[in-house]
């Protein structure tokens, strides 16, 4: 069965109806065999036995004329018209030969009727010699009474066995054609039979055929078209089962599972796709809404803008004139600062006496740092001095102690002497201090001369090179004064250029309307396309994958 | 003038009162011319002292008892002191010259007025720990009949008078050598040094001999 199943949509037709035309190629066979035995059999039957018939009362129709010319020839006496008949008589004993002669011919197979013929013929020969010899002649001899007697006597005998022979032999043949004519009705009757048994064997086969190719191929196409029904429905989800059919229905099953898949697939893909547009689509939309909204705040801005620059116009109306101003300044500046370069010449030659004195001031507190140095050098002997007499003091004591009682005063004594010596290290002690400070004082006063020298000369340089800045804005002030009439100038430019960039203003404030207008319809465009995402995604949820 | 007006505010504030300095400097020479002759406030007040410390009631003259005579003097940050009937004179430390093939406690000799005296140091004597570099400036003569020689000191304080009954034995953490020359430490702890030991001492004797 499976290779049936296997075979091409066309193989199969072509043998279900190759069985069909086998079967009616039978039936042609059998009904041409048949019509052909029919039309042997009528063919027979009219060139053999209702030829025979014919001939054989084609034979007694002549006989009964030359009987009735005899008859005629008798009656007659003229001779002429007996010549007439005779001459009948002879055409139709020719005749009657032929024919004879024919049946003969015809039936030459057929044993028991040419012994019928021959006995006929033997008869009718008879008969024929004697009514040409005897009968004629005694007519002609006007002898009519004995012609009568041979007629009625042995011509009639003859003539009646001739009858006898020719009537058996037309009932035979009548007899044959009727056998013929049922043979031929049976066969007919067997050929319908034929036809009907092949008819209904071949109707069964073509309805079994029917049924057959009907489960074979209509059904599974049946299958695939609900399938595909519902797949136009929305239902992707039909499952289609495998099929390893190689014929045109495995095919088709084989490529719609595969289109099914596929359109899952796609339209899964085209799911997600729809997802994306519809979001991108809402994306767009925002976005397309805040470029309006800034194409919004463009425009104003442009208008701002444009009314900036009349107030820009104005203020370069005002800035020529401030220029020129700054051009009448810039001279009077430069003489100015000719008086300020003379002031700085003075100032440097003050600096360069202070300079002098403080050279001279350094020297003095150098000499009394000197000087306070000798008074150390004093001091210290005093010192020395005082350090003795402590020490004589201290002897003095112990002298006074050897001495007992008697040095107690001189002990006294030894006792101030030592005092005045520690009052007189004291004294010296804070006159050094005091000299130490003194030179603290005279070393800060020489670094303070060296340090303020220094900063005369650093204002001298400072004073040189203001001299020099001052020369420099002079120079710098004159390059302003030109600067400025430059300025001047160009700001009578400027004017005019700000009259275009005020009228370019006016141009971009124009299209920039038109871009707010332009953005709105790419807003509208936006919004179309953001409903044709939602509609897109509403046709794609009806398929469910 | 443009110039000092631009110095002004770069220097301090207020500018120099040259007569507030010129006064000040004649205050100052005046001072100075009469430094010798005191002026009367300065008189009276030195007469004030002098009036106030005569007006103090002496201290109770002489307690009784016995007493010693001693020559306080500082030595490595202590006070020291020696009797006064041990010693001769002070001196100070002049021209000191090092001997050679002597103990470590002998610095060497000195002349005092033509006469010849050994030095010695009582810190190294006594193996005092060294405390630092000191003024070693004064020398006390000890005398006795057979012995002369002199100590090193860093200051003379001067002669004073302790009552015996102040002077307390020797500490008993002072052990050795140092416990063995000292005669008593008063409440003010000053030490008071036993100079007849010292005189009498057989270590101060130096018999050096040296070889070839």
């Amino acid at each position: 069965m499976k290779w049936f199943l296997d075979l091409t949509t066309r193989n199969k037709l072509f043998a279900g109806f190759g069985l069909m035309i086998v079967f009616l190629v039978t039936v042609i066979a059998t009904a041409y065999t048949g019509i052909a035995a029919i039309q042997a059999s009528q063919k027979s039957l009219y060139q053999k036995d209702f030829a025979n018939a014919q001939d054989l009362m084609f034979l007694r129709s002549e006989q009964n004329g030359v009987r009735v010319a005899l008859l005629n020839m008798m009656l007659l006496a003229r001779q002429s018209d007996r010549d007439i008949w005779q001459q009948d008589i002879r055409q139709r004993s020719q005749l009657i030969a032929e024919t004879t002669q024919r049946l003969l011919e015809r039936n030459r197979h057929d044993a028991r009727l040419s012994g019928r013929l021959e006995a006929l013929g033997t008869v009718q020969a008879a008969f024929a010699q004697t009514r040409d010899g005897q009968l004629i002649p005694l007519i002609h001899a006007n002898r009519t009474d004995e012609a009568r007697a041979l007629a009625a006597g042995i011509q009639e005998e003859r003539y009646r066995r001739m009858r006898a022979i020719a009537q058996e032999l037309g009932d035979a043949a009548v007899e044959r054609a009727r056998g013929a004519v049922a043979e031929s009705e049976r066969r007919t009757a067997q050929t319908v039979r034929l036809f009907i048994g092949v008819g209904i064997v071949a109707m069964a086969l073509g309805l079994t055929m029917v049924l057959f190719l009907n489960r074979i191929i209509a059904a599974p196409l049946r299958a695939i078209a609900d399938s595909a029904g519902r797949v136009a429905a929305g239902d992707l989800t039909a499952d289609i089962p495998v099929d390893d059919r190689r014929d045109e229905v495995g095919l088709l099953v084989t490529a719609f599972r595969r289109m099914l898949e596929n359109l899952r697939r796609t339209t899964h893909e085209i799911h997600e796709g729809v997802n994306v547009l519809s979001s991108s689509s809402s994306e767009i939309l925002a976005t397309t809404t805040q470029v309006a909204s800034g194409a919004a705040e463009t425009a104003t801005a442009v208008s701002e803008t444009t009314a900036t620059v009349e107030e820009v116009k104005q203020t370069a109306q005002l800035a020529s004139q401030k220029a020129r101003y700054v051009s009448d300044s810039a001279q009077k500046a430069s003489q100015v600062s000719q008086s300020g370069r003379r002031s700085v010449d003075e100032a440097i030659q003050g600096m360069n006496r202070i300079q002098e004195q403080m050279e001279s001031i350094a020297g003095s507190i150098v000499g009394l740092s000197e000087q306070s140095q000798a008074i150390g050098e004093i001091i210290a002997t005093v010192n020395d001095l005082a350090e003795q007499s402590n020490l004589l003091a201290v002897n003095a004591a112990i002298e006074a102690a050897k001495a007992g009682e008697q040095g107690k005063g001189f002990a006294v004594v030894a006792q101030e002497v030592k005092s005045l010596a520690e009052q007189s290290r004291q004294a010296t002690g804070q006159v050094r201090a005091i000299l130490g400070d003194i030179q603290k004082a005279t070393s800060a006063a020489v670094l303070a001369t060296e340090q303020g020298n220094r900063a005369v000369e650093a204002g001298v340089r400072q004073t040189g090179e203001t001299g020099e800045a001052i020369r420099l804005l002079a120079e710098s002030i004159n390059e302003a004064a030109q600067a400025a009439t430059q300025i001047a100038a160009s700001s009578q430019q400027q004017m005019v250029g700000m009259d275009q960039v005020a009228q370019a203003m006016e141009n971009i404030r124009l299209a920039s309307v038109q871009n707010v207008a332009g953005t709105r319809q790419a807003e509208v465009a936006a919004q179309g396309l953001h409903e044709l995402g939602v509609r897109l995604k509403q046709l794609t949820a009806q398929y469910t994958i | 003038m443009k110039t000092g007006e631009k110095a002004s505010p770069g220097k301090q504030g207020p500018p120099v009162d040259w007569h507030a300095v010129r006064q000040r400097l004649e205050k100052a020479r005046g001072a100075i011319e009469h430094a010798w002759t005191p002026s009367s406030a300065e008189t009276l007040r030195v007469l004030m002292a002098r009036a106030q410390a005569l007006g103090r009631v002496p201290d109770p003259a002489e307690t009784p008892g016995e007493h010693l005579d001693v020559v306080e003097f500082v030595l490595a940050h202590e006070r020291y002191a020696v009797e006064t009937r041990h010693v001769r004179e002070v001196a100070p430390l002049e021209n000191l010259t090092p001997l050679p093939c002597t103990p470590a406690f002998v610095l060497g000799i000195v002349n005092l007025r033509g006469e010849i005296l050994s030095v010695i140091d009582i810190k190294k004597f006594f193996e005092l720990p060294e405390q630092g570099l000191t003024d070693l400036n004064r020398i006390i003569v000890l005398q006795s009949e057979g012995m002369l020689f002199g100590i090193l000191a860093d200051a003379i304080a001067g002669v004073r008078r302790i009552p015996a009954a102040a002077i307390q034995p020797s500490l008993p953490t002072l052990t050795g050598i140092r416990e063995a020359y000292l005669l008593g430490v008063t409440p003010g702890r000053l030490v008071i040094l036993d100079a007849e030991r010292l005189l009498t001492d057989e270590s101060m004797i130096v018999q050096e001999q040296v070889a070839g």
